[in-house]
């Protein structure tokens, strides 16, 4: 039986960089998140979130990020690939929660300039979803050359990453869905 | 023996205990460790009214 509630699933720009390109795949997978039935989302910039740099972990939790991971039932994480791996400033990020993500379902789309479409930093980020009690999903996203899957407005010039997304959340959905009814009901 | 369910303190609803996790952070910042597990075992639980969490210590 699914609870009455909407499914959250908020989306999280994993990259400060100017320039970045994330920044229109974050929007356009939010845009897609919509459009399945009693399913919300936000855009959660990392960028837009003053975490010091002088202490790390739960120590320094954002009352405004704890609360969206709170109300989280699965996470789509945007990961450029910087050198092979995953934005120092995303792992700073993500390592200041703990019990709110325990039992919640993850899919990460991967972004890369080059043709592995973020490949390597899918594979490098798995473990720490693990650790982080997330569920990771066997669906990604890969955003190859992405400086051509979209404009300079966001605007995407590759339709078929419209499939694309609506398989991997899809997924994500039946994951979150499972997941939640486990997390209120099911007793360890 | 049964530990009692948490009551949420959200909403009032009698909360699930759907996981254990070891926390080593716990154990630097002063709390007693679990002799078998080497951390401190926290249990989460989920609210099924609200969709809070929260955590506690098992014990």
């Amino acid at each position: 039986m699914e609870s009455g509630r909407p499914i959250f699933i908020p989306v999280i720009l994993g990259t400060t960089r100017k320039g970045r390109m994330s920044e229109h795949v974050a929007n356009f997978m939010a845009r897609e998140i919509v459009k399945q039935e009693n399913v919300g989302t936000e855009v959660v910039d990392i960028r837009n979130i003053p975490f010091p740099t002088d202490d790390a972990g739960e120590s320094i939790k954002h009352a405004g990020f704890s609360e969206t991971a709170m109300k989280a039932d699965a996470f789509v994480i945007v990961a450029p690939e910087y050198n092979h791996g995953y934005p120092g400033l995303l792992k700073h990020a993500l390592d200041t929660n703990l019990k709110e993500y325990i039992h919640k379902a993850v899919g990460i789309c991967g972004v890369s300039a080059g043709p592995f479409g973020g490949t390597r930093v899918i594979e490098n980020l798995l473990p720490v979803m693990r650790e982080l009690g997330l569920v990771a999903i066997f669906w990604d996203v890969n955003f190859s050359a992405v400086q051509k899957a979209f404009d300079e407005n966001g605007k995407l010039l590759d339709e078929a990453y419209v499939k694309r997304a609506e398989k991997f959340i899809k997924e994500l959905v039946w994951m979150a869905k499972v997941l939640r009814y486990g997390r209120e009901n099911v007793e360890i | 023996m049964t530990k009692k369910r948490l009551s949420c303190p959200r909403c009032g609803a009698e909360m699930n205990n759907h996981a254990e996790k070891i926390s080593y952070e716990e154990v630097a910042g002063g709390y007693k460790p679990d002799p078998v597990f080497g951390g401190v075992v926290e249990e989460i639980h989920t609210c099924p009214g609200c969709g809070n969490v929260e955590s506690r210590t098992a014990g």
